[in-house]
């Protein structure tokens, strides 16, 4: 099927310096997106601007939106959703998942290591004082044992694709990476969509992702009883992912909790019901580390539970990610993560890093600043798309400014090539056009090993030529589907 | 089940319940004040559903329009429906997991509707009585849904003590403000339309006509409104249902008792061991302490269910 003889399609501007999803190098569009082309060549684009108006319909009916506060009215707000679906073949996908489940498994040595024997440090592989110096590495963590040995319980890692379709991991989420309702709700607008498209085009099913989630949970329980009390403590309403959260509460049937509902007593944590108190086995948490306890961390936190931290040493409570997971996906200690892998599993990794460069480091800040047109400098601790600079977006001004600021404090600062990210094709105005996408695979790392439910969600810039995906910037999001 | 959903879905279906009562007494208001052959009041309505200042009442008191406005959409007003809706909304949100998918979406697009500027324009512009029955209809909406897909657990009991408290506080301030009046102006005693309106604000009146023939009259009223079994505005019928769902608490989920069925149970015994001519002769008396009492179970249930550490 050749571009130039379809409808909509017309005029789609293919830049050969970019990996097209859907297009190859000589203008055909690649075998995945056969299926749906030839589905949406049978629509107008009036049915697709109605497609995308019940897509938006959707959206707000169920209250999938973060309210956003204008002079004292709140504004419900979706998350933008490009109706045409991103698609990974059966074979990128084996990479993929072959690729996450190695670094995933060598990041959890590493938290392992890095918590109790510090062989790794010790050894020279990683400087000490990158970890040292790492906000999020929490030293109340030390010896403390995890049920089974797991940090990373839940993960999501960000990859993109270079300009030759190769794939690169951007980011290691392992603290509460989000986004994974999107996944799942994006799947269930899509069936609406495009009726009878997803079993003809045989994309495999993302449901069951909170069954999996929910076995992992309650196998973490400390008490060996049948029915595990498994919670998922959120910082409450006013949270932009809280939808996410209700949404994963309701599909794992566990009680959704604030910490206000929480108390220990005696080492032990107990949710606050209406038939008195009830012991609490298993927290899974999107509060981050610093709100947990403000006995431990931030004293002046009422997102968490005093005494939680002491409950947690005591092995009386399962905490879901681990509590300290900050100093493996720290931006400087990323690329040490190649290094890991050889060191812990004596393997080649499989996924490669973007290649970094530490702004701590005296010779290679020195080369990032003679050639900071081709760099993005982001903060290590950084994240949301804030506080980073594009060198070859920017003015020598804002350069200027920025390089002040890393030189109060360096080791907060990592510099990468501008890679180009993938392009995937999206119904904007009327017609496809191309836009930089990423990709978060969310991998569950549980008693029986790693399980990456096929799919993930696909970030989209919908701003023309913009690289930044995150929702903050402009960005939205596509359906992900992985073919059989 | 945490005190905190408890506490949620309890008020949640209090705002709903009040909203109801709300949107179908000002209805009914409405349509008297188009009768009406003098200048429309509006102020006994006014006094029972807000805490509104004199001199704005006094503003405000014959423009419907205004008081429609005020009532429906302002935001400054507490208790307007736009607000109540929107606390309803709220509440429900925290409470997600709790609740069916389809009664958060019911209650997420009822909250859509009343915020769409469309409405506020036609209340203000067009028949108001068409704007106030798809307001009405969308708790049709969220009452049907309640009923077919909640869970007949913990939570759905909780919601009906709240729907059904709310209910008995409103009728007996109904009854509170009518029969108040009455004492400064005894006259009103026999005026059939002003007992017509009370019964009408309650949905009352075609049940009374069937029941009782021989015209208006206080103590038939007082009979109906508390005391009649099969009339689901009465007093009775919503003590009854308080407390039918807190002896369900009580069995299926063996939350301790705490005294509440003792206050519960004291309260329907006062009501139904009265007759309407004992009620007729204490009225005002009889009202307030059966007010009390059903603030003080409110109360309670706060101390000693939902309340925090």
């Amino acid at each position: 099927m050749i571009a130039e003889t379809v409808g909509f399609l017309e005029k789609y501007p293919s830049d050969l310096g970019t990996w097209d999803e859907m297009f190859g190098f000589d203008q055909n569009i690649r075998p995945s997106y056969q299926n749906v082309i030839k589905y949406l060549l049978n629509e107008t684009s009036d049915d697709l601007n109605k497609k995308e108006e019940l897509a938006k319909r959707l959206f707000i009916s169920q209250g999938i939106t973060f309210t956003v506060y204008d002079s004292g009215e709140g504004i419900e707000k979706i998350f933008p959703f490009d109706i045409i679906p991103r698609i990974i073949t059966s074979d990128e996908w084996k990479f993929i998942e072959a690729g996450i489940k190695q670094r995933l498994k060598a990041l959890n040595l590493f938290l392992k290591d890095v918590y109790s024997n510090m062989f790794i440090l010790k050894d020279g592989v990683i400087p000490i004082d990158i970890i040292y110096s790492c906000p999020h590495f929490i030293r109340e963590m030390h010896s403390l044992k995890v049920p089974g040995d797991i940090y990373t319980h839940i993960a999501g890692i960000d990859l993109i694709r270079d300009f030759d379709g190769t794939f690169y991991v951007l980011e290691d989420n392992l603290r509460t990476p989000s986004g994974v309702s999107y996944m799942l709700e994006n799947r269930e607008i899509t069936k609406r969509l495009f009726p009878d498209l997803l079993p003809q085009c045989k994309v495999r099913s993302v449901t069951e992702y909170p069954n999996i989630l929910y076995k992992n949970l309650k196998a973490l329980s400390p008490r060996q009883i049948s029915n595990p009390t498994v919670v998922l403590l959120s910082p409450g309403m006013f949270n932009s992912a809280y939808f996410e959260h209700t949404t994963l509460a309701r599909l794992m049937g566990v009680e959704l909790v604030e910490g206000r509902d929480l108390i220990v007593d005696n080492h032990k944590v107990y949710m606050k019901t209406t038939k008195g108190l009830q012991q609490v086995d298993v927290i899974y948490r999107r509060v981050d580390d610093e709100f947990l306890d403000p006995l431990v961390f931030n004293p002046t936190s009422v997102l968490g539970v005093a005494g939680l931290m002491a409950a947690y040493r005591k092995g009386n409570v399962a905490i879901v990610n681990a509590v300290g997971n900050g100093v493996a996906d720290d931006k400087a200690v990323y690329s040490y993560v190649p290094k890991m892998i050889k060191y812990y599993l004596n393997e080649e990794p499989l996924l490669k890093n973007v290649p970094t460069y530490q702004l701590g480091n005296h010779d290679e800040r020195k080369y990032v600043f003679e050639n900071i047109n081709t760099m993005v400098i982001k903060r290590t601790n950084g994240s949301g798309g804030y506080g980073m600079l594009m060198g070859f977006a920017s003015t020598e001004k804002e350069i200027e400014e920025y390089k002040l600021e890393i030189l109060k404090d360096p080791r907060q600062f990592i510099a990468q090539p501008t890679i180009s990210l993938s392009a995937a094709p999206c119904y904007l105005n009327g017609k496809l056009s191309p836009r930089r996408i990423d990709l978060r695979p969310f991998a569950l790392y549980g008693s029986d090993g790693i399980e990456i439910v096929p799919g993930g969600l696909t970030r989209v810039a919908l701003k023309e030529g913009s690289l930044v995906v995150n929702s903050s910037q402009g960005g939205g999001s596509k359906d992900t589907w992985v073919l059989a | 089940m945490l005190s905190r959903v408890a506490a949620n879905l309890y008020w949640l279906s209090r705002y709903i319940e009040r909203s109801d009562g709300v949107l179908r007494m000002l209805k009914i208001n409405y349509a008297s004040s188009q009768d009406a052959l003098n200048e429309f009041s509006w102020r006994p309505v006014i006094k029972i559903y807000s805490d509104i200042e004199e001199e704005q009442l006094q503003k405000m008191e014959f423009n419907s329009r205004a008081v429609l406005e005020y009532m429906v959409m302002d935001k400054k007003n507490p208790f307007s429906i736009l607000n109540m809706i929107t606390m309803a909304r709220e509440n429900a949100r925290s409470v997600q997991d709790h609740i069916t998918k389809d009664l958060w979406q019911c209650l997420n697009e009822y909250y859509l509707v009343i915020k769409d500027p469309s409405l506020a324009k036609s209340l203000q512009k067009d028949d108001p009585v068409s704007v106030l029955d798809i307001l009405i209809k969308q708790i049709m909406l969220y009452y049907g849904t309640a009923e077919v897909t909640m869970e007949r657990g913990e939570g759905r009991s909780f919601m009906n003590i709240g729907k059904y408290l709310e209910r008995s506080i409103q009728s007996v301030d109904v009854l509170h403000v009518k029969f108040g009046s009455v004492d400064n102006n005894p006259d009103l005693l026999t005026d059939t339309t002003y007992w017509k309106h009370l019964l009408l604000s309650l949905g009352g009146y075609d049940l009374y006509l069937k029941t009782y023939r021989q015209g208006i009259e206080a103590e038939n009223i007082l009979e109906q409104v508390v005391l009649n079994n099969d009339f689901p505005r009465s007093v009775i019928y919503s003590v009854n249902n308080i407390f039918r769902y807190f002896s369900k608490l009580k069995n299926d989920n063996q939350i301790e008792d705490r005294d509440l069925s003792f206050s519960i149970g004291k309260l329907q015994s006062r009501i139904k061991y009265s007759s309407a001519k004992s009620i007729d002769q204490e009225r005002l008396t009889f009202i307030n302490s059966v007010k009390h009492e059903l603030y003080h179970i409110g109360n309670a249930l706060n101390d000693q269910y939902f309340a925090y550490s």
